[in-house]
């Protein structure tokens, strides 16, 4: 049985148990549908943090955001589909269709009339690769704890964008874990440095610098147990990569022909790159759009990229996706959480039921109390992700190479065997084998070494169990 | 910039007068530590120097700016948080860089050399590395020969606010502390966040000259809308400031090019303006509105406690003289009430006491009266007459002696109830029952007449109780009083001896009813005698009593008087200190409210001047 099957389980069981409670029988079914459904994966941070365009990015369309009059910001699913289809959740009325389209890889979306404390949400179904298995969450910025909560109930995952370390987002990332169950289960976060390509001012070395950044964060003091993984993204570049155009990619080369003192000059700033004081053969409308396309920095590093020889839109689009950051996020996207869709999704129907044993405490519940605590405490899922988020945040330390393994056999650079096992290709079933017995004995010997410490051995013996696990998983093939 | 840029500050300015009257204030109402404050602060505010911080959000672009401002890399700039220390940037001669390790500020206001801080001289264009790597306790300060800083303007870098790392930004805040101006710095890409907004509105409560600054203007295409909306939005907080945008990396570069064109694109050449306007030139109107905020922060603290105080004098509950004044008058009257009372008391129960003795004696004499005929009935006077005269005398001494011991008791119970009845609660002092009674106790002489003898028993139960003691006391009284003669019974006479033995038989009748006769005359002189003595005696007790009581009440009545006496004027005392306290007080909070409106018009002085006044 797996963990999401005994979710499931439990879920029926309460909804058996509390079939007079009107309001809680609401809220299980609800979850027992959940559970079938693709991940929810939501788009979280500050104001203006970049969200709507990293979910443009992830897409490769212009989808978000969606507005009502007054530029206010709606929250909205992107849920993938045959179709674009748009429907409304008003706050006091059923739902229901409002038009929408999709024209030159763009939503467009009829929200006249609807202000915005109107709405609670707005699905969108939207056909994309991206969101077959994944349903993305535009939020409204968090100024307020509202939307926190809010998303913590919504959602399995969370990507939360920020532009450097606030203390607001310390705050924010800490709420999410104000349960007792999502401490056991920790970490269903990424922390997404977002517009990396600002960083440093957009000097030209922004996106490595941004890369560093990103990598210390990974072990910030004040980051520590609050996310899995921290990626520099630029969701501009990332977006302006994925969608770039013949038209765009001729002007772009345009610039890069240009003599290079006379470049220099233009892109002292923003104003005077659009300025007409600037002998480029470019027109300045051109020049804006491209601008609000790429950003400053975007246009310093895609006319050095051409000089470099990228000169088609294939290979500068390729270069832009993985520059951005947008390769990298998606790779962490499916180790962390599309990989382990059941454990997310079971995790969320876990902490739904815990919420209704909570809420709705009664004798005949007591049971399943004591079944919902051990399951969290015992599933082995949850092991591997406290250990994965132990060993990110350097409260559980092991020896060097020790590490690095431990961390790739308990799922951390992706849950499929190989990945396991540290095969970048293909491997037979006879190879795969011989990996993870060598693994599970050389694990045995650690879980009983001595010289390690008692919470060390205890991570060894989470590696020997993940180790069995794939052995059972091997025998069965 | 030259002379108009030194500042010259007159000693009579209203602020300065403000500024001192505070300070004397903080004195007088022993808060040194207020007066420290303010008077570190004073001497800043004399210097002909301008403090502005420059605040911000993790990154915003501080150090750049303040490299941009004077042209020089002073300042350490990073993608990661990277200020952690505050550089002050001053003018000077020749370029000159130091690291100076702070004074703890523990201490109050110690003046010595010890406390001089050790100061680290660097060479100028390594500083900035340098303050990367110190400590929080050691801070950068840079002198460069500068225009803008020769007109007495000093630049403080800070360390980022807002961040997750909450411990730097205490050197921040003590940068603000003495701040005359502020720039806070926020940059074009986002607009101001809500906690930017929260920390200006702080900022502006605590030093009126705030300035807004946009910057990386250069990387953001919409920076004129990101102006606008920030404008907006500080407009709609009530914060009146302004918003500068520029361009750090175009200040720069137009510098390393000597590029006029392109300095003015940077913004720095209106942030300069500004600055020298708002800040430099406005020496006056910065003082006057430092000094309000100090010193009305100052006032307030002072009027605080102030005002409690003066509620209390005025509203608070009573004081203990006060109290005891009180209880002494309600004692003075509860006595009174009772003294009426118990001297009708006494009257009655002698009454009583009088009639009920007088009746136990008659029962007791007919019963003797009766038994006397009975004998007579039978026996012959002549022959019997000595035997019975012994038998009357001792019956008769019986009576007197058991008759006398009740009256006693009676006595005793009524001094008893008359003294429970004067009594307060803390009773008659032990000295009043006592006094003059003991001394009896040794030359206690029971009488003894003939048989009659008050026995000792009587008095052997009278010590216990207050109205034992009493009587015990009054026993010399008692014990003298004249009870009975003798009983004369001679046979003589009363027969005439011979003649009766020669009488005939016939005459046994007559000689018994003489003998019956003889007895009940003599008892009825018993009585009567006795009866009187017993009555006088009772009298004389009873005036004794109340005499007594008459005696303890005055010295009660006087005692409490005496006690309420000193009460009320302890209690008048009081009142007028307190009266005196409030007016105090209320003078010391009026005087203070005329400092307050002092230093109110110090920022808006088109008010007229009377109301200063
Ligand atoms: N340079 C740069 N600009 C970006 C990037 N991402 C977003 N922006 C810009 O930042 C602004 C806000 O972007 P959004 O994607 O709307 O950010 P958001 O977090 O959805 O904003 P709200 O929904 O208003 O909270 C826009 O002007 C974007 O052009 C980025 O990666 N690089
Ligand atoms: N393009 C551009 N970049 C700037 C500008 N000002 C600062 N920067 C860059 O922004 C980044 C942060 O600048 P700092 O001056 O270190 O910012 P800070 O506010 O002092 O940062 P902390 O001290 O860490 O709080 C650096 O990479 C600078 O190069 C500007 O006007 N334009
Ligand atoms: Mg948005
Ligand atoms: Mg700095």
């Amino acid at each position: 049985m797996t963990l999401a099957d005994r979710a499931h389980a439990m879920l029926r069981e309460a909804l058996d148990l509390y079939r007079d409670s009107p309001r809680a029988t609401n809220w299980l079914r609800h979850h027992v549908d959940r559970l079938a459904e693709p991940l929810r994966v939501a788009v979280a941070g500050q104001p203006e943090a970049g969200k709507s365009t990293l979910v443009n990015s992830l897409v490769g369309e212009e989808i978000a955001p969606l507005s009502v009059e007054g530029g206010r910001q709606i929250l909205t699913w992107y849920r993938g589909g045959m179709n674009p289809r748009a429907q409304v959740y008003p706050v006091q009325a059923p739902p229901r269709d409002v038009p929408a389209a999709r024209m030159g890889g763009r939503l467009h979306i009829d929200l006249e009339g609807w202000r915005s404390d109107q709405l609670d949400r707005v699905i969108v179904d939207w056909p994309a690769r991206t969101l077959r298995g994944l349903t993305l969450i535009d939020t409204p910025g968090i100024d307020s704890s509202e939307v926190g909560s809010r998303i913590s109930l919504d959602a399995d995952a969370v990507l939360y964008l920020m532009r450097q370390p606030h203390s607001t987002d310390v705050g924010f990332l800490q709420s999410l874990q104000d349960h007792p169950i999502a401490r056991e289960a920790p970490v269903n976060s990424i922390v997404v440095l977002s517009r990396a390509d600002e960083v440093g001012g957009g000097r030209i070395d922004a996106l490595t610098s941004a890369k560093q950044l990103a990598r210390r964060y990974r072990t910030d003091v004040g980051l520590t147990g609050l996310c899995q993984n921290a990626i520099a993204v630029s969701g501009l570049l990332a977006h302006a990569g994925r969608t770039l155009t013949e038209e765009e990619m001729v002007s772009l080369g345009v610039l890069a022909q240009a003599p290079r003192r006379q470049l220099e000059t233009a892109m002292v700033s923003a104003d005077r790159f659009v300025g007409d004081g600037v002998p480029l053969r470019l027109d300045s409308r051109v020049r804006l759009a491209l601008l609000e396309r790429f950003g400053m920095f975007g246009i310093r590093l895609v006319t050095t990229l051409i000089r470099q020889g990228f000169t088609t839109v294939d290979a500068l689009s390729a270069e832009l996706v993985t520059r951005s950051g947008l390769a990298e996020l998606r790779e962490s996207i499916r180790q962390c959480f599309t990989d382990r869709h059941d454990v997310l999704k079971a995790r969320s129907a876990l902490l739904a039921l815990e919420v209704v044993l909570r809420m709705e405490p009664r004798p005949a519940a007591r049971r399943l109390v004591s079944a919902l605590e051990a399951l969290v405490v015992s599933a082995h899922d949850f092991r591997e992700l406290r250990l994965l988020a132990a060993l990110h945040g350097g409260r559980t330390t092991l020896p060097d190479p020790l590490a690095d393994e431990a961390r790739r056999l308990v799922g951390g650079v992706g849950t499929a065997l190989p990945a396991r096992l540290g095969f970048e290709r293909e491997a037979s079933g006879h190879e795969l084998h011989d990996a993870v017995s060598d693994a599970l004995r050389r694990w045995q010997e650690q879980a009983e070494n001595h010289a390690l410490g008692t919470g060390q051995r205890r991570a060894a013996r989470v590696v020997v169990r993940s180790c069995e696990g794939m052995v059972a998983q091997l025998t069965r093939i | 910039m030259g002379e108009h840029g030194t500042l010259v500050r007159v000693r009579t300015q209203p602020w300065l007068s403000v500024l001192d009257d505070t300070i004397a204030a903080c004195i007088t109402h022993h808060r040194t530590d207020l007066a420290g404050r303010l008077e570190t602060r004073r001497s800043l505010l004399l210097e002909p120097k301008l403090r502005v911080p420059v605040i911000g959000e993790l990154n915003q672009g501080k150090s750049q700016l303040v490299n941009a401002l004077v042209n020089a890399n002073v300042c350490a700039v990073g993608d990661d948080v990277t200020t952690i220390t505050p550089t002050t940037v001053t003018h000077s001669q020749k370029p000159v860089a130091a690291l100076v390790a702070d004074v703890p500020t523990s201490g109050r206001r110690a003046i010595g050399p010890s406390n001089e801080p050790t100061r680290i001289p660097v060479p100028v264009d390594e500083v900035a590395r340098r303050a990367l790597v110190s400590t929080p306790d050691v801070h950068a300060e840079v002198g460069l020969p500068r225009e803008l800083l020769a007109a007495g303007l000093v630049l403080i870098d800070t360390p980022a606010l807002n961040s997750t790392g909450a411990l730097r930004t205490a050197s921040t805040f003590a940068a603000l502390a003495t701040a005359d101006a502020v720039l806070m710095i926020t940059d074009a890409t986002g607009e101001l966040c809500a906690s930017e907004l929260d920390l200006l509105k702080e900022v502006t409560s605590l030093c009126p000259v705030v300035t807004v600054v946009l910057t990386k203007i250069d990387i953001v295409p919409r920076w004129r809308k990101v102006a606008e909306r920030n404008r907006a939005r500080l407009a709609a907080a009530g914060l009146r400031v302004k918003v500068v945008p520029v361009s750090a990396s175009v200040r720069l570069a137009a510098a390393q090019t000597g590029d006029k064109q392109l300095n003015e694109e940077s913004g720095f050449g209106d942030l300069v303006r500004t600055l020298s306007q708002d800040v430099l030139k406005n020496g006056d109107a910065i003082a006057r509105g430092a000094t309000a905020v100090l010193a009305a922060q100052a006032t307030k603290e002072l009027i605080g406690p102030l005002t409690t105080a003066l509620t209390e004098a005025r509203t608070g509950e009573q004081g203990r003289a006060q109290t005891l004044y009180r209880a002494a008058q309600h004692r003075l009257d509860e006595l009174r009430r009772r003294t009426t009372r118990w001297q009708t008391m006494l009257s009655d129960e002698v009454a009583d006491l009088i009639s009920d003795v007088e009746y136990d004696l008659r029962d007791r004499t007919r019963k003797i009266i009766r038994s006397a005929d009975e004998f007579f009935d039978s026996a012959d006077p002549a022959k019997t007459w000595d035997d019975f005269g012994e038998w009357l005398r001792e019956a008769l001494a019986d009576t007197a002696e058991v008759n006398f011991a009740w009256l006693v008791e009676r006595f005793q119970w009524v001094a008893e109830k008359i003294a429970r009845q004067v009594a307060l609660e803390e009773a008659i002092p032990e000295d009043v029952a006592a006094e003059g009674m003991l001394d009896h106790v040794g030359g206690l002489e029971p009488p003894r007449i003939e048989k009659f003898t008050i026995g000792q028993q009587v008095f052997v139960g009278l010590r216990g109780s207050y109205g034992g003691l009493l009587m015990f006391g009054l026993a010399t009284t008692i014990a003298g009083m004249p009870l009975i003669n003798p009983i004369s019974l001679s046979a003589g006479a009363a027969f005439g001896a011979k003649s009766i033995w020669d009488e005939r038989s016939g005459r046994l009748k007559r000689r018994q009813a003489l003998a019956k006769q003889t007895a009940q005359r003599h008892v009825d002189d018993f009585f009567l005698s006795y009866g009187k003595a017993s009555k006088d005696t009772a009298r004389q007790v009873q005036r004794k009593l109340r005499d007594h009581f008459q005696a303890v009440v005055e010295r009660l009545q006087s005692g409490i008087a005496e006690q309420a006496t000193v009460a009320k004027r302890a209690a008048e005392a009081e009142l007028a200190e307190r009266r005196r306290r409030s007016q105090e007080i209320a003078a010391e909070v009026d005087r203070l409210a005329v400092l307050h409106k002092r230093i109110q018009a110090l920022v808006a002085p088109a008010a007229p001047r009377e109301l200063t006044a």
